[in-house]
């Protein structure tokens, strides 16, 4: 079957289409992960704003006036709600692994050792800019080509491969001690 | 392979990386609370289809009944003004323009009445 356009999916979500709002959270859910744990930096936090984000859109369809554009708008208004969020509350200081995630490890070293390397990560990349994180992330964790995240997030298909390159060179240098740690589980 | 080995370091900032079936829980927790926004916005769209619908019929229906009066008005004072000609009487006048009273009279009466060959007969009998 043909899958439907992201203009096609928003003008049927419009008129309550379940099926069709389902469909443009299963495409972005993960994207707007990553760019809210690229503003936020914690993954808790980050569930919620995409959750809220997903609400306000929702209720703001009518907002997208070039629904072919969904992406665009949609990640802006994530990033949007991030940055509220990180304004309105001072961040908790609790694990940043998910709750749902705490008991799911296949033993207790294997997942003080995947905590330790995610705090490291998440570390590294705060050094990164914003825009570095978002482009990293949905590059190398989503998966998405330089001309999809040019596309969405708005800019030149250069500029993504110049933060991409300079991203990758930072983290390079923060996460080399973790390569072998890679590579042997 | 630099690259592999830091996306697989990424790969940890995935919640689904320690639990497998995150994002469907995740994508459900989101649809459930689109749930009345969703029932929402499909109870306007109906009543949006209603309301076309209903604004249809009130501009429809007298519409209609307007112009089926003004067409019962016009056909009628049409036929008042003008009632067209009788093709009977034209056809009678044309048959009986060359003949005189007299002879038409006994037409019409007589025995020549009796049948249209009789008739015919008669008139031909008498044509000027």
């Amino acid at each position: 079957m043909r899958e439907r356009s992201d203009a096609e999916l928003v003008i049927r979500a419009r008129s309550g289409h379940t099926e069709s709002f389902g469909e443009l959270v299963r495409r972005y859910q993960q994207p707007a992960f990553s760019i809210a744990l690229s503003v936020i930096g914690r993954h808790q936090d980050a569930e919620d704003a995409v959750q809220e984000s997903f609400m306000v859109a929702l209720q703001r369809l009518e907002d997208c006036r070039n629904p072919d554009r969904f992406a665009g708008w949609f990640l802006t208004i994530v990033r949007n709600r991030s940055r509220n969020l990180i304004r309105r509350e001072s961040l908790r200081s609790g694990d940043p692994i998910p709750a749902s995630a705490s008991n799911a490890g296949p033993n207790p070293e294997k997942a003080a050792s995947l905590a330790e390397l995610r705090e490291s990560l998440q570390e590294a990349l705060k050094k990164l800019s914003e825009v570095q994180r978002e482009i990293v992330l949905l590059h190398d964790l989503e998966g998405w080509k330089h001309s999809e995240i040019a596309d969405r997030l708005g800019m030149p298909s250069g500029t993504v491969r110049s933060h991409l390159h300079f991203a990758r060179k930072a983290l390079r240098v923060e996460l080399s001690g973790w390569r072998d740690h890679v590579t042997a589980s | 392979m630099e690259n592999e080995k830091r996306i697989g370091l990424l790969r940890v900032l995935d919640p689904a990386h320690e639990c497998p079936g995150y994002w469907e829980r995740f994508r459900a927790e989101i649809m459930e609370r689109a749930a009345f926004e969703l029932a929402r916005r499909r109870d306007l769209a109906r009543e949006s289809v209603e309301l076309v619908l209903s604004g249809w019929s009130r501009s429809l229906i007298p519409a209609a009944l307007a112009a089926a009066v003004i067409a019962a008005i016009m056909v009628g004072s049409e036929a008042v003004r003008d009632p067209g000609p009788d093709a009977s009487l034209v056809l009678e006048d044309v048959l009986a323009s060359d003949f005189s009273d007299e002879v038409l009279e006994t037409a019409i009466t007589g025995e020549a009445h009796a049948s249209p060959v009789a008739f015919m007969a008669f008139v031909e009998g008498n044509r000027p």
